[in-house]
Protein backbone atom coordinates (compact mmCIF):
# COMPACT_ATOMS: atom_id res chain seq x y z
CA UNK A 1 0.00 0.00 0.00
CA UNK A 2 1.10 3.54 -0.43
CA UNK A 3 3.78 5.16 1.56
CA UNK A 4 1.54 7.51 3.47
CA UNK A 5 -0.31 4.65 4.97
CA UNK A 6 2.95 3.20 6.19
CA UNK A 7 4.06 6.50 7.58
CA UNK A 8 0.91 7.29 9.42
CA UNK A 9 0.68 3.84 10.90
CA UNK A 10 4.25 4.06 12.01
CA UNK A 11 3.62 7.30 13.76
CA UNK A 12 0.50 5.99 15.36
CA UNK A 13 2.30 3.07 16.87
CA UNK A 14 3.89 5.43 19.27
CA UNK A 15 0.64 6.34 20.87
CA UNK A 16 0.24 2.78 21.99
CA UNK A 17 3.61 2.17 23.39
CA UNK A 18 4.72 1.87 26.92
CA UNK A 19 5.87 4.86 28.90
CA UNK A 20 9.33 6.26 28.53
CA UNK A 21 12.06 3.73 28.30
CA UNK A 22 15.78 4.35 28.57
CA UNK A 23 16.27 3.18 25.01
CA UNK A 24 13.77 4.14 22.36
CA UNK A 25 11.73 1.27 20.97
CA UNK A 26 12.68 0.85 17.33
CA UNK A 27 10.00 0.55 14.71
CA UNK A 28 11.10 -0.75 11.33
CA UNK A 29 9.17 0.67 8.41
CA UNK A 30 9.56 -1.02 5.03
CA UNK A 31 8.13 0.43 1.85
CA UNK A 32 9.45 -1.62 -1.07
CA UNK A 33 9.48 0.30 -4.34
CA UNK A 34 8.59 3.58 -2.71
CA UNK A 35 9.79 6.82 -4.19
CA UNK A 36 10.23 8.58 -0.89
CA UNK A 37 13.67 9.85 0.04
CA UNK A 38 14.80 7.76 2.97
CA UNK A 39 16.40 10.66 4.82
CA UNK A 40 13.34 12.83 4.37
CA UNK A 41 11.07 10.01 5.47
CA UNK A 42 13.14 9.09 8.49
CA UNK A 43 13.42 12.65 9.66
CA UNK A 44 9.79 13.29 9.09
CA UNK A 45 8.74 10.08 10.76
CA UNK A 46 10.67 11.02 13.83
CA UNK A 47 9.16 14.49 13.83
CA UNK A 48 5.73 12.99 13.69
CA UNK A 49 6.55 10.56 16.44
CA UNK A 50 7.34 13.46 18.69
CA UNK A 51 3.94 14.94 18.10
CA UNK A 52 2.17 11.68 18.77
CA UNK A 53 4.19 11.26 21.94
CA UNK A 54 3.06 14.69 23.06
CA UNK A 55 -0.56 14.06 22.20
CA UNK A 56 -0.51 10.68 23.91
CA UNK A 57 1.37 12.05 26.92
CA UNK A 58 4.27 9.70 26.50
CA UNK A 59 7.73 10.89 27.23
CA UNK A 60 9.44 12.45 24.27
CA UNK A 61 11.81 10.19 22.35
CA UNK A 62 10.31 6.98 23.67
CA UNK A 63 10.35 5.68 20.12
CA UNK A 64 12.39 5.81 17.02
CA UNK A 65 11.97 4.55 13.51
CA UNK A 66 14.05 3.06 10.74
CA UNK A 67 12.77 3.47 7.22
CA UNK A 68 13.72 1.74 4.01
CA UNK A 69 12.38 1.36 0.49
CA UNK A 70 14.54 -1.68 -0.28
CA UNK A 71 13.35 -5.20 0.41
CA UNK A 72 16.86 -6.44 1.12
CA UNK A 73 17.47 -3.66 3.59
CA UNK A 74 14.18 -4.42 5.29
CA UNK A 75 15.12 -8.06 5.79
CA UNK A 76 18.44 -6.95 7.25
CA UNK A 77 16.88 -4.39 9.59
CA UNK A 78 14.29 -6.79 10.92
CA UNK A 79 16.95 -9.42 11.48
CA UNK A 80 19.30 -7.02 13.23
CA UNK A 81 16.83 -4.95 15.22
CA UNK A 82 14.31 -7.66 15.94
CA UNK A 83 11.58 -5.04 16.40
CA UNK A 84 8.49 -5.77 18.40
CA UNK A 85 6.40 -4.04 15.77
CA UNK A 86 7.01 -3.27 12.13
CA UNK A 87 5.25 -1.93 9.10
CA UNK A 88 5.83 -4.06 6.06
CA UNK A 89 4.35 -4.82 2.70
CA UNK A 90 2.22 -7.94 2.44
CA UNK A 91 4.99 -9.60 0.47
CA UNK A 92 7.59 -8.99 3.13
CA UNK A 93 5.23 -10.14 5.84
CA UNK A 94 4.59 -13.41 4.00
CA UNK A 95 8.28 -13.93 3.38
CA UNK A 96 9.43 -13.14 6.92
CA UNK A 97 6.50 -14.34 9.00
CA UNK A 98 7.93 -17.68 10.01
CA UNK A 99 11.47 -16.49 10.52
CA UNK A 100 10.44 -13.62 12.80
CA UNK A 101 7.12 -14.89 14.19
CA UNK A 102 5.23 -12.07 12.56
CA UNK A 103 1.51 -11.69 13.03
CA UNK A 104 -0.70 -8.98 11.48
CA UNK A 105 -2.09 -6.62 14.10
CA UNK A 106 -3.98 -3.83 12.38
CA UNK A 107 -5.17 -2.91 8.89
CA UNK A 108 -6.09 0.47 7.40
CA UNK A 109 -9.58 0.91 6.03
CA UNK A 110 -9.82 3.02 2.90
CA UNK A 111 -13.08 3.83 1.17
CA UNK A 112 -14.77 1.23 3.29
CA UNK A 113 -12.38 -1.53 2.28
CA UNK A 114 -9.47 -3.31 3.91
CA UNK A 115 -8.41 -4.96 0.66
CA UNK A 116 -7.37 -3.93 -2.82
CA UNK A 117 -6.92 -5.32 -6.31
CA UNK A 118 -3.92 -5.04 -8.58
CA UNK A 119 -4.35 -4.46 -12.31
CA UNK A 120 -2.14 -4.85 -15.35
CA UNK A 121 -2.80 -1.90 -17.64
CA UNK A 122 -2.12 -1.67 -21.38
CA UNK A 123 -2.94 0.78 -24.14
CA UNK A 124 -6.57 0.26 -24.99
CA UNK A 125 -7.12 -2.29 -27.73
CA UNK A 126 -3.47 -3.24 -28.04
CA UNK A 127 -3.60 -6.50 -26.07
CA UNK A 128 -6.54 -8.63 -25.04
CA UNK A 129 -5.07 -10.79 -22.32
CA UNK A 130 -2.11 -11.26 -20.04
CA UNK A 131 -0.94 -14.15 -22.20
CA UNK A 132 -0.36 -11.79 -25.11
CA UNK A 133 2.19 -9.95 -22.97
CA UNK A 134 4.61 -12.88 -22.83
CA UNK A 135 8.14 -11.64 -23.38
CA UNK A 136 7.06 -7.97 -23.35
CA UNK A 137 8.03 -5.12 -21.04
CA UNK A 138 6.09 -4.76 -17.78
CA UNK A 139 6.72 -1.76 -15.53
CA UNK A 140 5.47 -0.55 -12.16
CA UNK A 141 6.44 0.14 -8.60
CA UNK A 142 5.09 -3.18 -7.36
CA UNK A 143 7.83 -5.01 -9.25
CA UNK A 144 10.23 -4.35 -6.39
CA UNK A 145 8.62 -7.52 -5.03
CA UNK A 146 8.38 -9.94 -7.96
CA UNK A 147 7.73 -12.95 -5.74
CA UNK A 148 4.71 -11.24 -4.25
CA UNK A 149 3.42 -10.36 -7.71
CA UNK A 150 3.88 -13.92 -8.94
CA UNK A 151 2.56 -15.82 -5.95
CA UNK A 152 -0.16 -13.49 -4.68
CA UNK A 153 -1.22 -11.05 -7.39
CA UNK A 154 -1.03 -13.63 -10.18
CA UNK A 155 -1.94 -16.40 -7.73
CA UNK A 156 0.97 -18.51 -8.92
CA UNK A 157 -0.20 -18.61 -12.53
CA UNK A 158 2.58 -16.44 -13.92
CA UNK A 159 6.19 -16.06 -12.90
CA UNK A 160 6.82 -12.36 -13.60
CA UNK A 161 10.57 -12.70 -14.05
CA UNK A 162 10.20 -15.50 -16.55
CA UNK A 163 7.08 -14.34 -18.34
CA UNK A 164 7.74 -10.62 -18.79
CA UNK A 165 10.73 -8.40 -19.26
CA UNK A 166 10.52 -6.58 -15.93
CA UNK A 167 11.12 -2.84 -15.78
CA UNK A 168 10.77 -1.92 -12.11
CA UNK A 169 10.38 1.73 -11.21
CA UNK A 170 10.04 3.73 -8.05
CA UNK A 171 7.87 6.26 -9.86
CA UNK A 172 4.48 5.03 -10.97
CA UNK A 173 3.85 8.17 -12.96
CA UNK A 174 7.00 7.65 -14.98
CA UNK A 175 6.06 4.06 -15.77
CA UNK A 176 2.65 5.23 -16.97
CA UNK A 177 4.19 7.91 -19.16
CA UNK A 178 6.40 5.23 -20.69
CA UNK A 179 3.32 3.11 -21.31
CA UNK A 180 1.59 6.12 -22.84
CA UNK A 181 4.50 6.60 -25.25
CA UNK A 182 4.70 2.93 -26.07
CA UNK A 183 8.07 2.46 -24.38
CA UNK A 184 6.50 -0.09 -22.04
CA UNK A 185 3.91 -2.66 -23.05
CA UNK A 186 2.15 -2.85 -19.69
CA UNK A 187 2.21 -1.40 -16.18
CA UNK A 188 1.01 -3.05 -13.00
CA UNK A 189 -0.88 -0.77 -10.62
CA UNK A 190 -2.22 -1.05 -7.12
CA UNK A 191 -5.69 0.17 -6.24
CA UNK A 192 -4.67 3.68 -5.27
CA UNK A 193 -2.70 4.16 -8.46
CA UNK A 194 -5.52 2.76 -10.57
CA UNK A 195 -8.08 5.04 -8.97
CA UNK A 196 -5.93 8.10 -9.62
CA UNK A 197 -5.40 7.42 -13.33
CA UNK A 198 -8.10 9.87 -14.37
CA UNK A 199 -6.11 12.83 -13.11
CA UNK A 200 -3.11 12.05 -15.30
CA UNK A 201 -4.55 13.06 -18.67
CA UNK A 202 -2.58 10.53 -20.65
CA UNK A 203 -2.66 10.71 -24.44
CA UNK A 204 -3.67 7.10 -24.92
CA UNK A 205 -6.61 5.47 -23.14
CA UNK A 206 -5.64 2.53 -20.98
CA UNK A 207 -7.47 -0.61 -20.01
CA UNK A 208 -6.87 -3.50 -17.66
CA UNK A 209 -6.04 -6.89 -19.15
CA UNK A 210 -5.72 -8.43 -15.72
CA UNK A 211 -7.40 -7.74 -12.39
CA UNK A 212 -6.34 -9.63 -9.30
CA UNK A 213 -8.54 -11.09 -6.63
CA UNK A 214 -9.03 -9.05 -3.47
CA UNK A 215 -5.75 -8.77 -1.57
CA UNK A 216 -5.76 -7.55 2.04
CA UNK A 217 -4.16 -4.21 2.82
CA UNK A 218 -1.17 -4.60 5.07
CA UNK A 219 -0.62 -2.52 8.17
CA UNK A 220 1.23 -3.29 11.35
CA UNK A 221 2.78 -6.62 12.18
CA UNK A 222 4.08 -7.75 15.54
CA UNK A 223 6.64 -10.31 16.59
CA UNK A 224 4.50 -12.77 18.52
CA UNK A 225 7.52 -14.13 20.35
CA UNK A 226 8.62 -10.80 21.79
CA UNK A 227 5.23 -9.19 22.36
CA UNK A 228 2.46 -10.35 24.62
CA UNK A 229 -1.15 -10.71 23.68
CA UNK A 230 -1.83 -7.75 25.92
CA UNK A 231 0.71 -5.57 24.15
CA UNK A 232 -0.71 -6.43 20.76
CA UNK A 233 -4.22 -5.75 22.00
CA UNK A 234 -3.09 -2.42 23.37
CA UNK A 235 -1.62 -1.52 20.02
CA UNK A 236 -4.78 -2.46 18.26
CA UNK A 237 -7.01 -0.54 20.60
CA UNK A 238 -5.03 2.67 20.37
CA UNK A 239 -4.85 2.50 16.61
CA UNK A 240 -8.55 1.79 16.36
CA UNK A 241 -9.23 4.94 18.37
CA UNK A 242 -6.78 7.06 16.46
CA UNK A 243 -9.03 8.27 13.69
CA UNK A 244 -11.70 9.36 16.15
CA UNK A 245 -9.24 11.46 18.13
CA UNK A 246 -9.49 15.16 17.23
CA UNK A 247 -5.94 15.60 15.97
CA UNK A 248 -5.63 12.01 14.83
CA UNK A 249 -8.69 12.45 12.66
CA UNK A 250 -7.05 15.28 10.78
CA UNK A 251 -4.12 13.05 10.01
CA UNK A 252 -6.35 10.16 9.01
CA UNK A 253 -8.42 12.43 6.77
CA UNK A 254 -5.34 13.79 5.14
CA UNK A 255 -4.09 10.36 4.26
CA UNK A 256 -7.46 9.10 3.17
CA UNK A 257 -7.68 6.51 5.91
CA UNK A 258 -11.12 6.18 7.43
CA UNK A 259 -10.08 3.97 10.28
CA UNK A 260 -7.73 1.29 11.48
CA UNK A 261 -9.31 -2.04 12.16
CA UNK A 262 -8.16 -5.02 14.13
CA UNK A 263 -6.99 -7.83 11.92
CA UNK A 264 -9.09 -10.87 11.30
CA UNK A 265 -6.40 -13.52 11.00
CA UNK A 266 -8.57 -15.54 8.62
CA UNK A 267 -8.20 -12.80 6.02
CA UNK A 268 -4.52 -13.55 5.64
CA UNK A 269 -4.79 -17.33 5.57
CA UNK A 270 -5.47 -17.55 1.81
CA UNK A 271 -2.45 -15.32 1.22
CA UNK A 272 -0.26 -17.55 3.36
CA UNK A 273 -1.53 -20.58 1.46
CA UNK A 274 -0.80 -19.00 -1.92
CA UNK A 275 2.63 -17.94 -0.78
CA UNK A 276 3.52 -21.37 0.52
CA UNK A 277 2.25 -23.05 -2.64
CA UNK A 278 4.56 -20.87 -4.68
CA UNK A 279 7.68 -21.96 -2.88
CA UNK B 1 16.36 34.41 -1.28
CA UNK B 2 16.89 31.35 0.78
CA UNK B 3 15.25 28.63 -1.19
CA UNK B 4 16.99 26.05 0.93
CA UNK B 5 14.65 26.64 3.78
CA UNK B 6 11.78 26.29 1.43
CA UNK B 7 13.17 23.01 0.19
CA UNK B 8 13.29 21.69 3.69
CA UNK B 9 9.77 22.87 4.18
CA UNK B 10 8.48 21.11 1.14
CA UNK B 11 10.35 17.94 1.91
CA UNK B 12 8.43 17.57 5.08
CA UNK B 13 5.05 18.67 3.91
CA UNK B 14 3.51 15.27 4.17
CA UNK B 15 4.88 14.32 7.48
CA UNK B 16 5.48 17.08 9.95
CA UNK B 17 2.81 17.63 12.47
CA UNK B 18 1.04 20.44 14.17
CA UNK B 19 -2.04 22.39 13.26
CA UNK B 20 -2.40 26.13 13.11
CA UNK B 21 -3.31 28.92 10.75
CA UNK B 22 -0.79 31.40 9.43
CA UNK B 23 0.70 33.44 12.23
CA UNK B 24 -0.92 36.77 13.00
CA UNK B 25 0.76 39.85 14.36
CA UNK B 26 4.07 41.49 13.62
CA UNK B 27 7.60 41.06 14.82
CA UNK B 28 8.72 44.35 16.31
CA UNK B 29 12.32 45.43 16.35
CA UNK B 30 13.42 47.02 19.61
CA UNK B 31 15.73 49.42 17.79
CA UNK B 32 13.24 51.27 15.63
CA UNK B 33 14.11 54.54 17.38
CA UNK B 34 17.55 54.24 15.84
CA UNK B 35 16.22 53.99 12.29
CA UNK B 36 17.19 56.70 9.84
CA UNK B 37 14.52 59.03 8.57
CA UNK B 38 13.25 57.56 5.33
CA UNK B 39 10.10 57.32 3.27
CA UNK B 40 8.54 54.49 1.34
CA UNK B 41 9.37 56.29 -1.90
CA UNK B 42 13.01 56.39 -0.89
CA UNK B 43 12.97 52.69 -0.13
CA UNK B 44 11.42 51.79 -3.45
CA UNK B 45 13.96 53.92 -5.26
CA UNK B 46 16.76 52.08 -3.50
CA UNK B 47 15.14 48.67 -3.21
CA UNK B 48 17.86 46.87 -5.13
CA UNK B 49 20.16 47.56 -2.19
CA UNK B 50 17.89 45.74 0.24
CA UNK B 51 18.73 42.06 0.15
CA UNK B 52 20.76 39.25 1.64
CA UNK B 53 23.72 41.55 2.16
CA UNK B 54 21.71 44.08 4.18
CA UNK B 55 22.06 44.01 7.94
CA UNK B 56 18.99 43.02 9.91
CA UNK B 57 18.50 46.47 11.44
CA UNK B 58 18.35 48.08 8.00
CA UNK B 59 15.74 45.61 6.83
CA UNK B 60 13.70 46.01 10.03
CA UNK B 61 13.69 49.79 9.56
CA UNK B 62 12.58 49.41 5.95
CA UNK B 63 9.82 47.03 6.95
CA UNK B 64 8.60 49.45 9.57
CA UNK B 65 8.28 52.19 6.97
CA UNK B 66 6.42 49.93 4.54
CA UNK B 67 4.00 48.83 7.25
CA UNK B 68 2.83 52.40 7.54
CA UNK B 69 2.37 53.22 3.88
CA UNK B 70 -1.00 53.33 2.18
CA UNK B 71 0.31 54.42 -1.21
CA UNK B 72 -0.98 51.95 -3.81
CA UNK B 73 2.07 52.56 -5.98
CA UNK B 74 4.20 51.25 -3.13
CA UNK B 75 1.80 48.59 -1.91
CA UNK B 76 1.61 46.86 -5.27
CA UNK B 77 5.34 46.18 -5.34
CA UNK B 78 7.00 43.03 -4.03
CA UNK B 79 9.28 44.99 -1.73
CA UNK B 80 7.41 44.41 1.54
CA UNK B 81 7.07 40.72 0.89
CA UNK B 82 10.70 40.43 -0.14
CA UNK B 83 11.97 42.20 2.98
CA UNK B 84 9.83 39.96 5.17
CA UNK B 85 11.35 36.94 3.47
CA UNK B 86 14.91 38.13 4.01
CA UNK B 87 14.18 38.75 7.67
CA UNK B 88 12.34 35.47 8.11
CA UNK B 89 15.12 33.44 6.54
CA UNK B 90 17.67 34.69 9.04
CA UNK B 91 15.35 34.48 12.07
CA UNK B 92 16.19 31.65 14.45
CA UNK B 93 12.94 31.73 16.42
CA UNK B 94 10.27 29.64 14.74
CA UNK B 95 7.47 31.85 16.03
CA UNK B 96 9.08 35.05 14.80
CA UNK B 97 10.08 33.43 11.51
CA UNK B 98 6.54 32.35 10.85
CA UNK B 99 5.15 35.74 11.80
CA UNK B 100 7.52 37.45 9.40
CA UNK B 101 6.76 35.00 6.61
CA UNK B 102 3.02 35.32 7.21
CA UNK B 103 3.37 39.09 7.06
CA UNK B 104 5.22 38.61 3.79
CA UNK B 105 2.23 36.67 2.49
CA UNK B 106 -0.10 39.47 3.56
CA UNK B 107 2.09 42.09 1.86
CA UNK B 108 1.96 40.01 -1.31
CA UNK B 109 -1.79 39.52 -1.11
CA UNK B 110 -2.25 43.26 -0.80
CA UNK B 111 0.09 43.80 -3.72
CA UNK B 112 -1.76 41.34 -5.91
CA UNK B 113 -5.07 42.97 -5.08
CA UNK B 114 -3.60 46.17 -6.49
CA UNK B 115 -2.18 44.63 -9.61
CA UNK B 116 1.12 43.20 -8.38
CA UNK B 117 3.44 41.49 -10.82
CA UNK B 118 5.21 38.14 -11.13
CA UNK B 119 7.71 39.04 -8.44
CA UNK B 120 4.85 39.34 -5.99
CA UNK B 121 3.69 35.82 -6.84
CA UNK B 122 7.23 34.61 -6.33
CA UNK B 123 7.70 36.14 -2.90
CA UNK B 124 4.23 35.11 -1.87
CA UNK B 125 5.09 31.49 -2.61
CA UNK B 126 8.45 31.69 -0.90
CA UNK B 127 6.98 33.26 2.23
CA UNK B 128 4.07 30.84 2.26
CA UNK B 129 6.47 27.91 2.15
CA UNK B 130 8.30 29.27 5.16
CA UNK B 131 5.10 30.04 7.03
CA UNK B 132 3.56 26.58 6.77
CA UNK B 133 6.51 24.24 6.84
CA UNK B 134 6.12 23.11 10.42
CA UNK B 135 2.38 22.52 10.21
CA UNK B 136 1.28 19.47 8.31
CA UNK B 137 -2.38 20.25 7.82
CA UNK B 138 -1.69 23.79 6.82
CA UNK B 139 1.10 22.71 4.51
CA UNK B 140 -1.01 20.17 2.69
CA UNK B 141 -3.88 22.63 2.47
CA UNK B 142 -1.54 25.09 0.78
CA UNK B 143 0.22 22.75 -1.65
CA UNK B 144 -2.10 23.73 -4.50
CA UNK B 145 -1.70 27.40 -3.76
CA UNK B 146 2.06 27.09 -3.62
CA UNK B 147 2.06 25.41 -7.02
CA UNK B 148 -0.25 28.03 -8.53
CA UNK B 149 1.76 30.96 -7.23
CA UNK B 150 5.01 29.46 -8.43
CA UNK B 151 3.55 28.78 -11.85
CA UNK B 152 2.36 32.38 -12.05
CA UNK B 153 5.79 33.61 -11.07
CA UNK B 154 7.38 31.32 -13.64
CA UNK B 155 5.08 32.57 -16.36
CA UNK B 156 5.51 36.25 -15.52
CA UNK B 157 9.06 36.62 -14.17
CA UNK B 158 11.04 33.44 -14.80
CA UNK B 159 14.40 35.12 -14.34
CA UNK B 160 13.83 36.71 -10.96
CA UNK B 161 16.32 35.75 -8.25
CA UNK B 162 18.50 33.82 -10.70
CA UNK B 163 15.72 31.54 -11.87
CA UNK B 164 13.96 31.47 -8.51
CA UNK B 165 10.56 30.34 -9.88
CA UNK B 166 12.20 27.47 -11.77
CA UNK B 167 14.15 26.54 -8.67
CA UNK B 168 11.21 26.68 -6.27
CA UNK B 169 8.72 24.93 -8.50
CA UNK B 170 11.30 22.28 -9.35
CA UNK B 171 12.00 21.76 -5.66
CA UNK B 172 8.28 21.53 -4.97
CA UNK B 173 7.87 18.75 -7.53
CA UNK B 174 11.00 17.05 -6.23
CA UNK B 175 10.01 16.99 -2.59
CA UNK B 176 6.23 16.92 -2.51
CA UNK B 177 4.53 13.53 -2.11
CA UNK B 178 4.55 11.85 -5.51
CA UNK B 179 1.59 10.77 -7.63
CA UNK B 180 -0.87 9.38 -6.80
CA UNK B 181 -0.60 10.76 -3.26
CA UNK B 182 0.45 14.28 -4.22
CA UNK B 183 1.82 16.65 -6.83
CA UNK B 184 5.41 15.39 -6.61
CA UNK B 185 6.81 14.54 -10.03
CA UNK B 186 10.46 13.69 -10.61
CA UNK B 187 10.23 14.24 -14.36
CA UNK B 188 8.90 17.76 -13.95
CA UNK B 189 11.47 18.43 -11.23
CA UNK B 190 14.33 17.35 -13.46
CA UNK B 191 13.10 19.45 -16.36
CA UNK B 192 12.72 22.62 -14.29
CA UNK B 193 15.89 22.25 -12.26
CA UNK B 194 18.01 21.38 -15.28
CA UNK B 195 16.71 24.55 -16.89
CA UNK B 196 17.43 26.59 -13.77
CA UNK B 197 21.00 25.30 -13.63
CA UNK B 198 21.55 25.82 -17.36
CA UNK B 199 19.97 29.24 -17.71
CA UNK B 200 21.08 30.63 -14.35
CA UNK B 201 24.39 28.91 -13.69
CA UNK B 202 25.63 31.46 -11.15
CA UNK B 203 23.28 30.50 -8.33
CA UNK B 204 24.56 27.73 -6.01
CA UNK B 205 21.13 26.37 -5.18
CA UNK B 206 20.23 25.83 -8.82
CA UNK B 207 23.05 23.29 -8.97
CA UNK B 208 22.34 21.81 -5.56
CA UNK B 209 18.67 21.23 -6.31
CA UNK B 210 19.44 19.82 -9.74
CA UNK B 211 21.98 17.50 -8.13
CA UNK B 212 19.34 16.38 -5.65
CA UNK B 213 16.88 15.69 -8.44
CA UNK B 214 19.46 13.68 -10.37
CA UNK B 215 20.26 11.77 -7.20
CA UNK B 216 16.62 11.07 -6.46
CA UNK B 217 16.14 9.90 -10.02
CA UNK B 218 18.67 7.22 -9.28
CA UNK B 219 19.61 6.49 -12.88
CA UNK B 220 23.15 5.18 -13.03
CA UNK B 221 24.37 7.63 -15.65
CA UNK B 222 22.93 10.57 -13.72
CA UNK B 223 24.84 9.97 -10.50
CA UNK B 224 28.14 11.31 -11.79
CA UNK B 225 26.34 14.33 -13.12
CA UNK B 226 24.72 14.81 -9.71
CA UNK B 227 28.13 14.85 -8.09
CA UNK B 228 29.53 17.34 -10.55
CA UNK B 229 26.49 19.63 -10.17
CA UNK B 230 26.93 19.44 -6.41
CA UNK B 231 30.60 20.33 -6.70
CA UNK B 232 29.88 23.25 -8.98
CA UNK B 233 27.19 24.59 -6.67
CA UNK B 234 29.42 24.29 -3.65
CA UNK B 235 32.23 26.09 -5.39
CA UNK B 236 29.88 28.95 -6.25
CA UNK B 237 28.78 29.09 -2.63
CA UNK B 238 32.31 29.17 -1.27
CA UNK B 239 33.57 31.75 -3.71
CA UNK B 240 30.54 34.05 -3.86
CA UNK B 241 29.36 36.80 -1.55
CA UNK B 242 25.94 35.53 -0.51
CA UNK B 243 25.59 37.52 2.68
CA UNK B 244 23.17 36.15 5.25
CA UNK B 245 22.13 33.40 2.86
CA UNK B 246 25.51 31.74 2.94
CA UNK B 247 25.15 29.98 6.27
CA UNK B 248 21.76 28.35 5.72
CA UNK B 249 22.70 27.36 2.19
CA UNK B 250 25.89 25.79 3.46
CA UNK B 251 23.82 23.67 5.82
CA UNK B 252 21.80 22.41 2.88
CA UNK B 253 24.96 21.55 0.98
CA UNK B 254 26.38 19.81 4.04
CA UNK B 255 23.22 17.79 4.50
CA UNK B 256 23.20 16.59 0.92
CA UNK B 257 26.91 15.81 0.98
CA UNK B 258 26.29 13.65 4.02
CA UNK B 259 23.57 11.85 2.12
CA UNK B 260 25.94 11.24 -0.76
CA UNK B 261 28.64 10.00 1.57
CA UNK B 262 26.29 7.69 3.42
CA UNK B 263 25.30 6.22 0.10
CA UNK B 264 28.97 5.63 -0.64
CA UNK B 265 29.02 7.83 -3.66
CA UNK B 266 32.51 9.09 -3.00
CA UNK B 267 32.23 12.84 -3.01
CA UNK B 268 35.60 14.38 -3.72
CA UNK B 269 37.57 15.17 -0.52
CA UNK B 270 38.72 18.40 -2.16
CA UNK B 271 35.15 19.50 -2.41
CA UNK B 272 34.38 18.41 1.11
CA UNK B 273 37.29 20.34 2.55
CA UNK B 274 36.18 23.52 0.86
CA UNK B 275 33.08 23.74 2.92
Amino acid sequence: MMRKIYLIIASLLISLAVRATPNPEMIVVCYPGGSVNVNDASGAMNSMLRVVERVGQWQENSFNSLFTTKSAECRKLIAEKNPKFAITSLGLYLELRNQHNLVPVIQPKIKGRTSERYRVMVQKGKYKSLDELKGLALGGTALEEPLFIGRIVFAGKYDPAGFFVLKPSNQAIRALRSLDKGELDAVILNEQQFNALGALHLQTPLEAVFTSEEIPLMGVVANSATTTEEERARFSKALEEMCSDAEGKKLCDMFGVEAFTRVDADVFEPMVKLWDEGK
Amino acid sequence: MNSARFLTAVSTLAFLAGCAGLQHGQVQSDRLAECPSQTADMLVAEQSQLGPLSDTHTLACALNVLRGTQDPAISRTALGSRICLHLAEREASQEKREKLAAEGVRFAETALAQGGNGAVHYYLAANLGLAVREHITLAVENLGRLEREMKQALALTPGIDDGGPLRLLGALYLKAPAWPSGIGDIDKALELLEKAAREHPGHPLNHLFYAQALWEDGEEDALNQAKSEFALGERLLVEGNWGYNKEPWKKEFDKFRQELEEAGSGVSPAIVSKS
